[in-house]
């Protein structure tokens, strides 16, 4: 029987290195072993050094190890063209077309993502392909979580749609009627303790611990078990000999206690290393530090090391003038993987901004969101006054909250308009589709877009690949509008407003003058080059990046010790890569000692990295 | 975007031939609930199609995308669609005949034609 191990885990935690070096273990030790991302911003080809792509391929240097990228654009393409195929042969081409425009909604790529990944809960014994064991290095924490939730869903679809009362959202119904049974079994699979397990990577800190609370919190719910947890990042102990590694140490033991005392599940540590796990070589070495308990050797690289002594900051009045609102309103949008620090960023950004005096906006649609945790005030679902901060206020769209308002306002005014029970009945029961969600915190994004009383709206946004497609979505919704009245459905008064409302705010998320996009990134290669790509997909939409912001810098004064130096000089290369790569303005946020919370020391934080020059 | 009533799908059609048959323009959802803004027009359909059920009238509503054989297996609709394209849908068929194209009949046509056509 194939085993099947989950890795999860907020992005930047090491989630994918730590799949890679249990994969490359396996499959050393004779298993036929497949690792498969289904992230959006995949970096397994990264941290293998090869192409890889959206194929089953052979991992050089590794026999039995094979691994696969599922991209979500061709996952789409494969399920459109399955789904087109008939309608292409027999239909002509204005018919065609318009069906192939309706079938790139966002709904359309959450299904074929979801379905090629259930492919390989689903292995065949027959075909030359069977693997003892398939690893998914799954995608970040809230994302994954809706991956996961959707078969339940689906299969409610699917049976109400089959009862003869509901439809479902989904795509083509013979498609899903196909696939039914096939989402039924990968559900069962992750749910047979023998078969399946979870392995939760996380970092000694507050907001990994909460995360990954509640992602254990949710699965639970879906009735799956089998959990461990890997605890990561521990600085070691050469490590901790410097003031700043010695606190964050500090910090992280009461963190690891915490841990111990909350979760009652099997757990292992891996310490943060020196330099960058990269390449089979550095997997295995990994490997052997995390499973034999082999000491890590950081001193050879350490004495290769050159500090650059540069600071790589840019002119703050270039950064302010990005953020400050220029005469009309400025949004600023936070994008970047998750757990690099989005939430940290907007937050100092979004109070400095207040603190200048602008009317300021601080906004999530985050599934996964912390604004809470770090502004260490309630933010809920309505727009809130932040006390203690003029001129502040903050709201998070939680898509299941607000699906629940779409659908009662939905229904109330079907009510009022004097449709019978029968017929609102049948609307309540479409609008459980797990499109509903999606299309409710989209509504909500554009209403908060769109109003005029803020000087400065700062998002922080959800994380890349997510974000991605709802910052699409307006694109893609003004298209749905057209093929609407192109086919000759009647185009309502309504939807002429709407239509409205999306085309401004298209045009504001392409305007430099009004929107910013910064990029957040560790200084480190893989959340750069997500970043990069990120920023392409974006540039498909006419939107580009505006600023990018390092986090975690560690300042030059604290590499002091050859581990913290080495560090150093893997940062500075990547301080200089991003400089190169964007060529717009960089802000650094230093590593602190401690985790940022609470409004005093964000207002410090953002006089530090906007209104001084600091040399990082 | 399945049928409203599949359950009629089941049914051998020889028995019990369909008596009223929409062939839907492409859209996201027939129901109208799934753009952007709600769809008036498909919510009234939708409320038509639920009233000719209650009354026992046998009822299909097909899909280009999930029902495509539907649409080929029927000669003169698939004429129109070649013809006039996008333009003639949706079409309205009442017992075999195709009674509207281009937009949606309201409840008395087709209420009309079925008596016309008894």
């Amino acid at each position: 029987m194939t085993k099947f191990i989950f890795f999860s885990g907020k992005g930047g935690v090491g989630k994918t290195s730590m799949a890679c070096a249990h994969a490359v273990r396996y499959a050393d030790e004779g298993k036929r072993t497949l690792i498969v991302t289904t992230d959006p911003a995949s970096n397994l080809a990264d941290v293998f050094e090869q192409e890889i792509g959206h194929q089953i391929t052979p991992i050089a240097g590794v026999p039995n190890l094979s691994a696969m990228e599922i991209d979500p654009d061709k996952a789409t393409q494969e399920y459109i063209d399955r789904a087109m195929a008939p309608i292409r042969a027999a239909f002509p081409p204005q018919i065609v077309e318009v069906m192939e425009e309706q079938m790139s909604g966002p709904c359309t790529a959450e299904v074929a993502a979801f379905d090629r990944f259930t492919d390989f809960l689903d292995v065949p014994s027959n075909n030359g392909t069977s693997f003892d064991i398939v690893i998914f290095d799954t995608a970040p924490t809230g994302h994954t979580i809706r991956l996961l939730e959707l078969p339940a869903e689906w299969s409610q679809s699917i049976d109400a749609a089959s009862a003869g009362s509901g439809q479902t959202c989904l795509g083509p119904a013979a498609a899903i009627q196909d696939a039914k049974h096939k989402y039924e079994r990968a559900l069962a699979a992750m749910r047979q303790t023998s078969q399946t397990s979870f392995v939760f990577v996380l970092h000694p800190e507050a907001i990994s611990i909460k995360e990954t609370r509640r992602a254990i919190e949710e699965l639970r719910k879906l009735d799956i078990e089998n959990f461990s947890l890997i605890i990561n990042g521990i600085i070691p102990p050469e490590g901790a000999q410097n003031p700043l590694f010695a606190a964050r140490a500090e910090m992280q033991s009461r963190y690891l206690d915490q841990i111990e005392h909350d979760f009652d599940y099997p757990k292992q540590r891996m310490i943060l290393l020196a330099d960058e796990i990269k390449g089979a070589g550095k997997l295995r070495r990994v490997g052997k530090i995390f499973f034999d308990g082999e000491p890590a050797s950081g001193s050879d690289e350490a004495a290769r090391v050159h500090l650059q002594n540069e600071t790589f900051a840019s002119p703050l009045d270039d950064v302010r003038a990005r953020l400050s609102p220029n005469g009309h309103r400025r949004t600023v949008f936070f994008a970047g993987k998750g757990g690099v620090g989005k939430t940290v960023a907007s937050c100092v950004t979004a109070v400095w901004l207040a603190r200048q005096g602008f009317k300021t906006l601080l906004l999530t649609t985050d599934p996964a969101a912390h604004l809470g945790d770090v502004l260490d005030t309630p933010v809920g679902d309505d727009v809130t006054e932040v006390s203690g901060q003029l001129n502040l206020w903050a709201v998070n769209i939680d898509p299941k909250a607000a699906a629940e308002t779409y659908k009662t306002r939905i229904l109330n005014d079907a009510r009022q308009r004097g449709r019978p029970e029968s017929a609102i009945k049948v609307m309540e029961e479409e609008l459980n589709s797990p499109c509903t969600e999606e299309m409710a915190a989209f509504d909500k994004f554009i209403e908060y877009a769109s109003q005029d009383e803020w000087q400065a709206v700062v998002f922080d946004t959800a994380p890349t690949g997510h974000t991605l497609r709802l910052l699409e979505l307006p694109v893609d919704w003004s298209k749905q509008i057209d093929v609407k009245v192109f086919a000759s459905v009647d185009a309502t008064a309504a939807d002429d407003v709407a239509k409205q409302r999306f085309a401004k705010v298209i045009e504001m998320m392409s305007d430099p003058e009004q929107s910013t996009f910064a990029f957040v990134v560790y200084p480190e290669a893989t959340p750069i080059l997500e970043a990069w790509r990120a920023a392409q997909e974006l540039g498909t939409v006419g939107v580009h990046p505006g600023l990018v912001v390092a986090n975690m810098v560690i300042p030059s004064e604290q590499a002091t010790t050859p581990f913290v130096q080495s560090r150093r000089a893997m940062q500075e290369k990547y301080l200089a890569e991003i400089g190169q790569r964007f060529g717009v303005p960089m802000v650094q946020i230093p590593l602190l000692p401690h985790e940022v919370k609470g409004l005093e020391m964000l207002a410090e934080l953002g006089d530090q990295i906007y209104s001084e020059q600091v040399t990082v | 975007m399945t049928n409203l009533i599949p359950a009629l799908n089941i049914l051998p059609s020889s028995v019990e031939p369909i008596q009223v048959e929409f062939f839907d323009p492409p859209m996201c959802c027939p129901t109208g609930l799934c753009g952007p803004t709600l769809d008036q027009t498909l919510l009234d359909v939708n409320e038509m199609i639920l009233a000719l059920q209650t009354e026992g009238i046998r009822l299909e509503r097909y899909q280009m995308t999930s029902n495509p054989n539907a649409f080929l297996g029927n000669v003169e609709v698939m004429r129109l669609v070649r013809e006039k394209q996008m333009e003639a849908l949706p079409i309205i068929v009442v017992n075999g005949k195709i009674i509207k194209s281009g937009e949606y009949p309201s409840l008395s046509e087709v209420r009309a034609a079925l008596n016309g056509a008894n």
